[in-house]
């Protein structure tokens, strides 16, 4: 395709195709987002924004007379920081094009630029590694380049290219963006716009290459650590290039798609070959990239061309994943039973997690390898139970590690609360350990079961079956009904009128009906207690229950 | 002396009955809900029930996204005003959270190639919803004074920092999840009994200062705390605000109205393009008081005394 030309209607078509692309990986572009987050998510503001220009004009041959109510649509349209930036975008590109009925790659370069210059001069303090580089820097650096025989599509994708190489930059420029491991979204999101527009000019033959979008996630600059002169090479290169055949008598021109493609498979894997007339879009993996190049210029040259180590990526990822375990001030490990209570404490910030049955005992070995795998300054231990205490005890000292605090929780609702009220982002040690025994003082925790044998001793007795309830180790309560147990051992709680609040952890086996019968029940007998249910999941305990 | 308005982006969430006492002009933001799609929104329920909105949002937060008015959008209000020959004082959302600042100032240098004899003052509110709201009502109570547009603007800029957010948000996952919170990566889901006490820092981004026990002990060491930060209680009016714990809220002006006496104090539903970013947890009361420290330092002192001392 040799596009010299486009009117406004075929521009309308290119921008709905940018539209569809952007659309398309809006998700993508929202996640990109770094804290704090201006507004909204970008993705779905430059999506809401191109939208409106484009449902707000008219079509119409005449570039300058569609542009100009494209802009107006998306200049009213525009929403958040990276919608107005691109209105204005546009904008700019209305101004050069206003009085152009059809628009050649020279006049849309020029236009390209106006766009920038216009959504600088729009923004009051213009940040650099935004989409502003990115649509300065990808224009600036190939305007040199456009001549009077320069396609649309070549200018688009060098557009495109350069865009991409200036994003790749980005997390240099803005330290936010490094921080998070992403890059510019609002850059990503108008790249994307262009190049939907470009697809559209190869009559959208690049959505089918899977290679052609890409997450532009951790883009950043390959350094030395990551890859070095000790390095394995075992991934290859990722290639990617539009071929065009050439008619010129030094090559060959008896191009044929399928012994390019067998010719190609002898060099590598992963490959996808497009054919559209004159231009053949090749992606490939390959450990030996000259002779893909060789074999491909006997036919033609290389309107774009992409090259990346795939090693590069691949240590890259494993480094971060070795980063993210970097060491932490203050990490906690809690001893629980069950899956529920296990995603409980995660959500709650919890590091590392020890599974084991409420009456079951930890042994201090089990403690040892958590300490081992857990890498902080201070570690707290959360026990479940007064046993479990005991082995945390003794694993510290076998463990000779110091910062090592056991905080004395003996239930797993202490540790919920104690958990819950640290105060994660302190840097003050001792602080957070005191906001920590706060949120286990005055925790009262009531268990609920099946007796599994006849008891007797001091307070009610009962016989293998009951449903009983526990505090403190002592049975409280004994019933044939397990909500009327808890009712039972919840009035015998010290202070019971003092108490505000009720979190109770249902066990794996605990029915729907059963919670909304306690529910009733309590709200009855306990009218002041604010009850929050939460998935436990755990076994021997149809119900933990703290108070306070 | 030439007429003036004072005209506040809709984060201030002023409702219509303040808008029409206080003679404040509000421009629209934008929600994007699953309901309705992309919308313009004033502050207002738009046919919502409140608790069922924010049972919805709760549900699927990531279905629902803001954006304040662009600069197309302040460029008419401000026209508009300017062609009724009124100078124009005009508060946005925090600068720290939101792109609405810029897009005023832009706004006005648009309009004043239009109408050069337009004075237009964009100020940063450094706060947004309810705190937003009661800076931007002391502001107009001054107008309504008669005070002048300098004498306006100078009060706002010298007395910003001064909006003390007293409260608890007890959901921190939405603020954590919308970057309305300092260290939002330190924070996580919804933490029951436990209260978080959050107040605003610099950027009016909300900051937890200490964590409290029981909604009994929280509502004690909040009035401890606005006791010591606050000036003047007496000639006061006091806003609180709730997402969606109205019954809470309830108490607290009670207790506040019991012990401090202010001149006035209402109780404000937050609206969806507030609410939409900070979840159903949030009940807390705004007011005048000290200036706020760097870093929140001497208020997280504060809090931490009342926390401890058992009281």
């Amino acid at each position: 395709m040799n596009t010299k030309r486009i009117n406004g209607l075929e521009l309308e078509r290119m921008l709905r195709n940018g539209l569809a692309n952007l659309r398309s990986l809006e998700d993508e572009v929202n996640k990109l987002n770094v804290f704090p987050v201006a507004d909204g998510d970008t993705g779905t503001n430059m999506v809401l924004t191109l939208e409106n220009g484009i449902r707000f004009a008219q079509s119409r041959p005449e570039v300058g007379a569609y542009l100009k109510m494209l802009s107006e649509g998306m200049l009213l349209g525009a929403r958040g920081n990276s919608g107005v930036i691109l209105s204005q975008l546009f904008k700019g590109i209305f101004l050069e094009l206003q009085k152009t009925g059809i628009v050649n790659p020279a006049e849309m370069r020029n236009a390209f630029i106006r766009g920038y210059i216009t959504a600088y001069s729009s923004v009051i303090k213009p940040a650099e590694g935004t989409i502003l580089t990115v649509a300065r820097e990808g224009i600036e650096h190939i305007k040199s380049q456009v001549g009077r025989s320069t396609t649309m599509e070549t200018l688009l994708s060098m557009y495109v290219a350069e865009m991409r190489k200036s994003l790749s930059f980005t997390p240099d420029i803005l330290p936010i963006l490094k921080e998070s491991g992403v890059v510019d979204s609002g850059a990503y999101g108008y790249i994307l716009i262009v190049e939907g527009m470009l697809k559209y000019l190869y009559g959208d033959i690049i959505k089918d290459n899977p290679g052609s979008i890409q997450p532009m996630i951790n883009r950043e600059h390959p350094n030395a650590v990551i890859f070095n002169e000790n390095s394995l090479f075992e991934d290859g290169y990722c290639m990617e290039f539009i071929l065009q055949l050439m008619n010129n008598p030094n090559y060959n021109r008896n191009f044929r798609l399928n012994s390019f493609i067998d010719d190609l498979k002898l060099f590598g894997d992963s490959l996808v070959v497009v054919q559209d007339q004159k231009r053949v879009k090749v992606h490939i993996h390959t450990m030996r990239p000259a002779k893909v190049i060789s074999l491909s210029q006997e036919y033609g040259e290389f309107a774009s061309f992409k090259m990346e180590n795939m090693q590069v990526q691949h240590n890259r990822v494993l480094k971060e994943k070795e980063e993210n375990i970097q060491k932490k001030p203050l990490s906690v490990i809690s001893v629980v039973n069950g899956k529920g209570m296990r995603d409980l404490f995660l959500e709650l910030g919890c590091d590392n997690i020890i599974e084991c049955e409420d009456t079951m005992n930890t042994s201090s070995q089990e403690f040892i390898d958590a300490f081992k795998r857990t890498n902080a300054e201070h570690l707290v231990v959360m026990p479940n139970n007064k046993n479990v205490f005991l082995s945390a005890q003794q694993a510290i000292q076998l463990y000779k590690g110091s910062n090592i605090h056991i905080l004395p929780t003996e239930s797993v609702a202490q540790a919920y609360c104690a958990l819950a009220m640290d105060i994660p982002d302190s840097r003050d040690i001792p602080y957070r350990l005191s906001q920590m025994k706060l949120g286990m003082d005055g925790v009262a925790t009531l268990f609920q079961t099946t007796a599994s044998k006849d008891f007797s001793f001091e307070g009610p007795s009962c016989k293998a079956g009951d449903q009983i309830a526990l505090l403190e180790n002592n049975i409280v309560a004994v019933s044939h009904n397990a909500i009327d147990s808890i009712i039972i051992g919840i009035s015998k709680i010290a202070d019971i009128e003092d108490k505000e609040n009720c979190i109770i952890f249902k066990g794996y086996d605990v029915t729907d009906d059963e919670v909304y019968e306690l529910e009733e029940k309590l709200s009855q007998s306990f009218p002041e207690l604010e009850v929050t249910f939460l998935d436990g999941g755990q076994k021997i305990h149809h119900f933990i229950i703290g108070v306070f | 002396m030439k007429k003036y308005v004072i005209v506040a982006d809709a984060t201030c969430d002023l409702s219509e009955a303040f808008q029409k006492e206080y003679d404040i002009k509000v421009i629209p933001g934008h929600i994007k809900t699953p309901d309705k799609g992309e919308i313009s929104i004033l502050p207002g329920w738009n046919g919502y029930d409140r608790d069922k909105f924010y049972a919805d949002l709760k549900k699927n937060p990531d279905a629902y996204t803001t954006s304040p008015a662009n600069v197309e959008e302040f460029r008419r209000e401000f026209e508009k005003y300017a062609l009724q020959g009124y100078d124009i004082i005009s508060l946005t959302i925090s600068g720290g959270i939101s792109g609405a600042h810029g897009f005023a100032t832009k706004a006005s240098q648009l309009c004043k190639q239009n109408y050069p004899d337009v004075r237009i003052a964009c100020i940063d509110s450094r706060r947004f919803g309810p705190g937003f709201g009661l800076l931007t009502v002391c502001a107009a109570q001054l107008k309504q004074q008669g005070k002048s547009f300098d004498e306006v603007v100078d009060y706002i800029e010298k007395n910003k920092n001064k909006f003390h957010q007293a409260g608890w948000l007890d959901d921190l996952s939405f603020v954590a999840k919308k970057g309305r919170i300092t260290h939002p990566k330190a924070f996580f889901g919804t933490l029951a009994g436990i209260k978080p006490i959050g107040e605003f820092d610099y950027n009016g981004l909300t900051t937890v200062i200490g964590k409290v026990k029981g909604a009994k002990k929280a509502y004690s060491v909040l009035l401890s705390y606005i006791e010591e930060t606050i000036e003047n209680p007496s000639e006061q009016i006091i806003f609180i605000a709730h997402t969606s714990r109205y019954k809470q809220a309830l108490e607290y002006k009670e207790m506040i109205e019991n012990r401090f006496h202010p001149k006035a104090i209402y109780i404000n539903d937050v609206h969806p393009l507030c609410g939409i970013n900070i979840g159903p947890g949030l009940m807390a009361a705004y007011y005048i008081g000290k200036p706020i420290s760097a870093e929140l330092s001497q208020e997280r002192e504060i809090i931490t005394k009342y926390i401890e001392s058992g009281e």
